[in-house]
């Protein structure tokens, strides 16, 4: 970790400089002024020049308000114009919790499902603070035998989560599913959601008027965040399933041709329909199984390769065609495409 | 390794909020309550002991009893106004929240309706706590199940039952087996049981919606040295077998998961963004099966036998789209 460069003595480690600022702005009487950090909290009197100081106290609060702690600016007044700081104590603390060792065991196994490194990392934040307000030691009996898991969302989480929380705009190139075009996107965003292995962000596309999801994983590159915060409302209620629509969340069926004797965990799921079935192919039973995620079901029956086709939905039958397309030409494509277009 | 300096922070701001409400709180007892170590309680504290208001006079500082920690006891005699636990970050609230929303949705917690009260009840006491913030993210894990499945399943686990299973596996063989259940494990959509097979004469991890038939039997289950805290894919390979041979597969970033959740052997990142893995083909259908679900961010695959299997079964089923009127 980089030191603070003081001109004589050890540099002051990070943690302990912004530990003493929080000590002082928990203490001043009115607030203090930049000058008065520099000259007054021990680790900043290191800093070599008053860019290197306005940097660091700039970075410092940014990680304090980051963590939660609700740093005020006061204007200037009376004997001086300067701007003064102060932590307000009474948005500073945590309500009380009170979990029961049941619940806290909960608490300690939820958070477990994330895999991203920077969940992962706000989650045991929050055990700690939990731990600091003496939550009791955890209890796994009511939750026993279970570990829920999550897929990691990736680097687009942060800025958008940053984004939704100040309601700043989001702009970033995404690759549009059908076309696989890539194109700015600027994006009032509303809630990030995990639905069937896939992480989405719902909200309004300025550019289309309209509202939209984007899935994270076509998101290409950096997400930038708006300066401005506040710059739009969010609906009191976002229903994300239903923004999602047809590609996820609502129920559909897959009318599939399946080898017999093959497929039986398909087959356990199938159900009855009520309009005409199709005609089986030859060779093939037809199995009609419910799904809502459309990645999840292509990614199943893909999988099965020749033993199950997909006869209906449309959608469902390109999804799987264009796994098996990408894996046929795996081989440098040695015996040409037998797979026709169409 | 260097512990980030917010994480650091916000445990010492914790420990003087907690020993302010706890009283005095041996050193082993706060190690705990903070999940680490004795030696990193101690360093705490000593940094706590220097730090204060500016002027850092020794009445300007956090203090202890110095006496008591001699004998491994941590006693505060002045916390400098840090006496409130800080509340949670927006980041924090989020992340917790949204774990918990999902966990009450999964299937093995709505099985049990005392299990789904108590994540329920925690939800509500941090919901309230947290404020509308934590709405941001909206998580659901699950998926498709069979809820009488799952519901025999959920209740072998807590009851510590042994089950019979007809399970169809990855090569698409259905078969009977005798299981010991130890966990169920909710990876996003899709629900696992881990437990110890006696057709196997191991451990084993089931795909829960590839169980056509459960049911619980009179047997208790029997003491198996395993541990049930496992990684779904690392084990879907562990149990196929030891001797293997190495595949290299080179993937796109999306597919970024893959590295993080198959038992591979190494990573390299490539400069282009894509990046290499290496992993041994225990099962070679389980591989066929990954490579035709993920082949779009498949860039390349080796050795050429290997890729020559998984585009051979692919273009045997394009080929039978083109034969199926109206499909091709």
């Amino acid at each position: 970790m980089a030191g603070d460069d003081a001109a004589g003595g050890p540099p002051t480690r990070p943690d302990e400089r912004l530990l003493n600022l929080v000590i002082a702005l928990v203490n001043t009487s009115a607030a203090m002024t930049k000058q008065q950090v520099r000259s007054g909290v021990h680790g900043y009197d290191g800093a070599p020049s008053t860019e290197a100081f306005e940097r660091m106290f700039e970075r410092d609060k940014d990680t304090l308000r980051a963590l939660g702690v609700p740093i005020v600016t006061v204007e200037g007044s009376g004997h001086s114009e300067d701007v003064g700081y102060r932590i307000d104590n009474e948005a500073y603390a945590l309500p009380p919790v009170d979990l029961t060792p049941a619940e806290l065991g909960v608490v300690a196994l939820a958070a477990q499902l994330w895999s991203d490194k920077t969940l992962r990392t706000d989650m045991s934040r929050a055990m700690t603070k939990l731990a600091a307000a003496g939550a009791a030691d955890a209890a796994g009996d009511a939750v026993a035998g279970l570990t829920p898991r999550l897929r990691a969302a990736g680097d687009a989480y942060g800025p958008l989560l940053e984004a939704v929380s100040e309601r700043r705009v989001a702009t970033f190139r995404y690759r549009a599913a059908n076309t696989g075009q890539v194109r700015t996107r600027t994006v009032e965003p509303w809630r990030i959601a995990a639905r069937g292995g896939g992480w989405y962000v719902v909200g309004h596309d300025r550019d289309r008027d309209a509202t939209r999801v984007f899935r994270l994983s076509r998101i290409d590159g950096r997400v930038r965040v708006g300066a401005e915060a506040g710059a739009f409302t969010i609906p009191d209620r976002v229903d994300v399933d239903a923004a999602l629509g047809a590609g996820v969340g609502s129920e559909r069926t897959a009318v599939l041709a399946v080898v017999p004797e093959r497929a039986p965990a398909l087959r356990a799921r199938a159900v009855q329909t009520d309009g005409p079935v199709p005609r089986a192919p030859q060779g093939r039973d037809v199995v009609t199984v419910p799904f809502r995620s459309l990645t999840a079901q292509a990614d199943e029956v893909a999988g099965y390769g020749v033993a199950v086709l997909v006869l209906a939905p449309d959608e469902l039958r390109a999804e799987v065609r264009r796994r098996l397309t990408a894996a046929a030409a795996l081989d440098g494509g040695a015996h040409g495409t037998a797979g026709r277009d169409g | 390794m260097a512990e980030r300096a917010d994480d650091r922070l916000v445990r010492l701001l914790g420990i003087v909020a907690y020993l302010d409400g706890a009283g005095p709180v041996g050193v082993d007892e706060l190690a705990r309550q903070f999940r680490v170590t004795a030696e990193r309680i101690r360093q705490d504290i000593d940094a706590l002991w220097v730090s204060g208001t500016p002027g850092y006079m020794p009445d300007d500082l956090i203090d202890f009893d110095a006496y008591s920690l001699e004998e491994g006891v941590v006693s505060l005699t002045q916390s400098r106004g840090l006496t409130r636990p800080l509340r949670l970050g927006t980041r924090e609230a989020v992340a917790l929240v949204a774990a918990l929303r999902a966990m009450h949705t999964t299937p093995a917690v709505q099985a049990d309706a005392e299990r789904a009260a108590v994540v329920a009840s925690a939800l509500d006491k941090l919901t309230a706590a947290t404020g509308e913030a934590a709405n941001a993210v909206d998580v659901r894990l699950g998926g498709q199940g069979d809820a009488r499945v799952l519901g025999t399943l959920t209740q072998a686990v807590s009851a510590g039952r042994r089950v019979r299973l007809r399970y169809v596996d990855a090569a698409d063989v259905t078969s009977e087996r005798d299981v010991d259940p130890v966990r169920l494990v909710t990876q996003d959509d899709a629900t696992y049981l881990v437990g110890w097979c006696y057709r196997a004469e191991g451990r084993r991890t089931f795909r829960v919606d590839r169980v056509l038939d459960a049911t619980l039997t009179p047997d208790p289950v029997r003491a198996h040295d395993l541990d049930g805290d496992v990684d779904i894919f690392a084990q879907v390979a562990a149990d196929a077998g030891q001797s293997a041979r190495v595949a290299v597969l080179r993937l796109a970033s999306a597919a970024r998961w893959v590295a993080e959740e198959v038992p591979v052997e190494s990573v390299t990142d490539l400069p282009d963004g894509s990046f290499e893995v290496r992993l041994r083909v225990t099962n070679p259908a389980w591989l066929r099966r990954l490579l035709l679900t993920n082949a779009p961010d498949v860039l390349a695959v080796g050795p050429p036998d290997v890729a020559a299997d998984v585009a051979g079964a692919a273009r045997d089923a394009l080929a039978a789209y083109a034969d199926v009127p109206g499909l091709g």
